[in-house]
């Protein structure tokens, strides 16, 4: 195994030994499971699957899922990229607070996050009877999922970004300067372009949890079928009435938008590196 | 500091003192009802009925039998992840082999998995209705809706974090500290405790604790295949979540609020761990 | 201890990074590797030491056949470009290392251990910084450490990548005087690799010319000047 495997033998022991606990994990946890899904796609076959997913429910909580992770994962493109600026940038009181902020979507459960946004936006929660008189409904609409999905999603493009603009050389920017730039010019055409790809893979990244996310949602959601029922619930409802095939055909439907946006991530980046030489 | 530096800025590479103060009074605005307002809500609600109400909840059953099962999922799933990230990141960084690319992305491919699919996926291999799980069955072991589920489904979520943290430190450090060991007569798991772990013992420790804090608080991939039984299956989000249909309001956010307080000791050991070993971490960082 | 090369090649996939070579190197000789970067000299000394694996051809430690032998069983002292210097151990740990690592039964006491790591930093003339870290070191010093790390095995050759590559031009005259004493001192056959002609003629017996994967010619020092073989010895060995 080892000859066939390795490109050049190495004086490093532990090829064997590593490669083989890496696989055996591996396969146990990740692969084989996902193999089963999609083994179980195959045996329902095309036809059959794509009977499963078309129906208006179905296409309701899919789209929905979709439309309102980027909906959040857009505005956290564009708060991030503005909040990584300020952490590196900018010195003011509370700075390195918020830094270590940023993370609490990571760190904190998602079925936390979802009945304390569900507390804060009830129409008796503080938000919420702020925002009643005006007409603003946020739980249990798609309000709600909106704000939940910016939470979870709110650190990926903050972090991806934050060491790009800590490695920014001020030269390039000096020299715009002395080019006869103003600010904001330098800002959108010299250092924005830099930022890009970094915060494309971070928008990429928080799309791709915000669509599968489930625990902050459906708190949240009301749950309302075509209306606010996201499309990780509807798994979740055809499993508890044990109807695997329907589970499995939406499940399917969800990876195959995963693998998609894993594709795409891989993509930016091998652009991204072509281009500027960073990852 | 005139009037000057308010619109014009100081310097060329900053923006105007007006613009800074704006923005970042608009940043930190957002960043306290994003953030903080969720934050300070749970702590709120678990207190809504006062200290002793928030403490009866962890006296019940329920409470304690979730408490038990999170601590002993994540002392299994963790543990294992570790090791996984500990052999992937070895085999990745000091072999030259053919899909290494292919591999890592692989490894990252549970971040972008919904958590229902991954527990779906995982019913659908080890359940009744396939061939493994009916095998399973006849021989007694039960892996859905039971204790070997949730470990693994709790792998699967929090899967690529000590390995995504390992790499690129192990990338940069290189192989010639390794391969000097060996040529000074150590054998390879003398170069390993010696040599290796100890160059990548804080982006280590970062890695478990980040990966703790996901393994703790998974909900999605858990709620599909513990099956929710209550007393046996309920780890504390899903506890949390039975309280909260049950409108026992003080005991779902008082579990949350335990919850929380983890989520805010994650935090403040990671940063002062990023603040203490910068140099050692900088590569993580920089992915 | 005699080295033999013997038809050595290395491909890196496609890429032959050796073409076959043979080299005799005599006993106790200071041998260097000489030639630009990607003239296999680098690889020809990782293949010596054990750290490469040839595709095909032999190496022969006094007559023996070693190709097969493990790094630990070659028992090189190999000095890296940058050294290597374990950072999170002082530098009597670093020295100390390969003694610690032996088996049991031929490990010696801790207190044979530390007399050993003291004569070795007295013959490195730092015998005041055990106590120090690999960052608290300058550059120099750091490469005497490595050097004496390398000795402390007893080791059977002496095998050095670019060992000034890394120092200013001054500190670099200096150790290239600390070298050829410490060889003249352990009597060790020795191979250092450099891309800088003058060092290789200031302090070795036996200079090898190396390009492009392959040996271009082998000579005292005079002998290259005087008699270059190709074009291209003329012009890399021109002061």
């Amino acid at each position: 195994m080892r000859a066939s495997i390795l490109r050049s033998p190495s004086p490093l022991p532990g090829f064997g030994l590593s490669f083989g606990i890496m696989m055996a994990i591996l396969s146990i946890v990740v692969l084989l499971p996902i193999g089963a899904l999609l083994g179980r796609g195959l045996m329902i076959g095309p036809a059959d699957l794509w009977d499963m997913v078309n129906s208006r429910r179905i296409w309701s909580a899919l789209s929905l899922s979709f439309r309102a992770a980027l909906i959040a994962s857009l505005f956290n493109l564009a708060f991030g990229l503005i909040l990584a600026w300020v952490l590196v940038r900018y010195r003011f009181w509370g700075r390195k607070l918020v830094d270590a902020a940023v993370d609490l979507p990571f760190a904190l459960p998602t079925a936390v996050a979802g009945i304390a946004l569900t507390a804060l936006y009830a129409p008796n929660g503080v938000f919420g009877q702020v925002l009643a008189p005006l007409g603003i409904k946020v739980a249990y609409t798609e309000l709600g999922i909106w704000m939940a999905l910016i939470f979870i999603g709110l650190p990926f493009v903050v972090r991806t970004v934050q060491p790009v603009i800590e490695e920014l050389e001020r030269e390039v920017e000096e020299v715009s300067a002395t080019l006869g730039a103003r600010r904001a010019y330098t800002l959108r055409r010299v250092v924005l372009p830099t930022l890009a790809p970094a915060a494309l893979t971070g928008f990429a990244l928080a799309l791709a949890r915000s669509v599968g996310e489930y625990g902050s949602v459906i708190f949240i959601a009301g749950n309302i079928p075509n209306l606010t029922e996201i499309a990780p619930l509807l798994i979740v409802i055809r499993l508890e009435e044990y109807n695997y095939d329907a589970a499995a055909a939406i499940g399917i439907a969800m990876l195959l938008i995963s693998f998609a946006m894993l594709l795409a991530i891989n993509l930016v980046q091998i652009w991204s590196r072509r281009r500027i030489g960073l990852v | 500091m005139s009037d000057i530096t308010l619109i014009r800025a100081e310097s060329v590479t900053t923006e105007p003192r007006l613009v800074r103060g704006v923005v970042i009074a608009t940043v930190l605005a957002l960043i306290a009802v994003l953030l903080f307002a969720p934050l300070i809500a749970v702590f709120a609600e678990a207190l809504r009925q006062g200290w002793a109400a928030s403490l009866e909840a962890f006296a019940s059953a329920d409470a304690q039998s979730a408490i038990r099962l999170t601590l002993i999922v994540a002392a299994i799933a963790v543990p294992l992840n570790a090791v996984f990230g500990i052999a992937a990141a070895w085999a990745i960084t000091k072999f030259d082999f053919r899909g290494k690319a292919f591999l890592i992305t692989l490894i990252d491919l549970p971040f972008s998995v919904s958590p229902v699919v991954a527990g779906l996926a995982l019913v659908l291999l080890f359940g009744v209705n396939s061939s493994l799980g009916a095998w399973l069955v006849a021989n007694d072991l039960k892996i859905v809706f039971a204790f070997p589920g949730i470990v693994l489904a709790t792998m699967f979520v929090t899967f690529p974090f000590v390995a995504r943290e390992l790499i690129p430190v192990m990338i940069e450090q290189g192989r010639a500290e390794e391969e000097v060991a060996l040529t000074l007569g150590a054998s390879g798991w003398r170069v390993f405790f010696t040599v290796t772990l100890p160059n990548i013992r804080w982006a280590l420790l970062y890695g478990v604790l980040l990966c703790n804090a996901r393994a703790m608080g998974e909900f999605g991939a858990v709620a599909v295949i513990s099956g929710k039984i209550r007393g046996e299956t309920t780890t504390m989000p899903i506890m949390i979540e039975m309280f909260y249909n049950e409108y026992l309001s003080v005991a779902a956010f008082s579990l949350a609020a335990l919850l929380a307080l983890l989520a805010l000791v994650t935090l403040t050991l990671k940063s002062a761990l990023e603040w203490r070993h910068a140099d050692l971490l900088a590569a993580t960082r920089r992915h | 201890m005699h080295i033999e090369i013997d038809e050595l090649a290395k491909e890196f996939g496609t890429e032959r990074a050796l073409h076959p070579v043979s080299l005799a190197i005599p006993s106790g000789a200071l041998i260097a590797l000489l030639g630009p970067s990607g003239s296999g000299k680098t690889t020809l000394l990782r293949v010596l030491g054990g750290l490469e694996f040839p595709t095909s051809g032999r190496v022969l430690f006094d007559g023996q056949d070693a190709t097969g032998l493990s790094v630990q069983e070659r028992r090189a002292g190999f000095v890296f470009q940058h050294y290597a210097l374990f950072k999170h151990m002082t530098v009597f740990e670093n020295v100390a290392y390969g003694l610690r690592a032996r088996k049991r039964r031929e490990r010696p006491t801790e207190a044979e251990i530390g007399r050993r790591v003291n004569r070795l930093l007295d013959l490195i003339q730092l015998p005041d910084i055990g106590a120090r870290y690999p960052n608290q070191l300058s550059g120099g010093q750091r490469q005497r450490v490595a050097l004496a790390r390398a000795l402390a095995i007893e080791p059977r050759m002496l095998l050095l990548d670019e060992p000034f590559g890394a120092l200013d031009a001054k500190v670099r005259k200096e150790l290239r005087q600390g070298l050829r004493e410490i060889h003249d001192r352990t009597g060790l056959t020795t191979v250092f690799v450099t891309h800088d002609q003058a060092e290789a003629m200031e302090i070795a017996d036996l200079v090898v010319v190396m390009s492009m994967g392959r040996i271009e010619q082998v000579g005292k020092p005079a002998e290259i000047r005087a008699k270059p073989a190709s074009d291209f010895v003329r012009k890399f060995t021109e002061a």
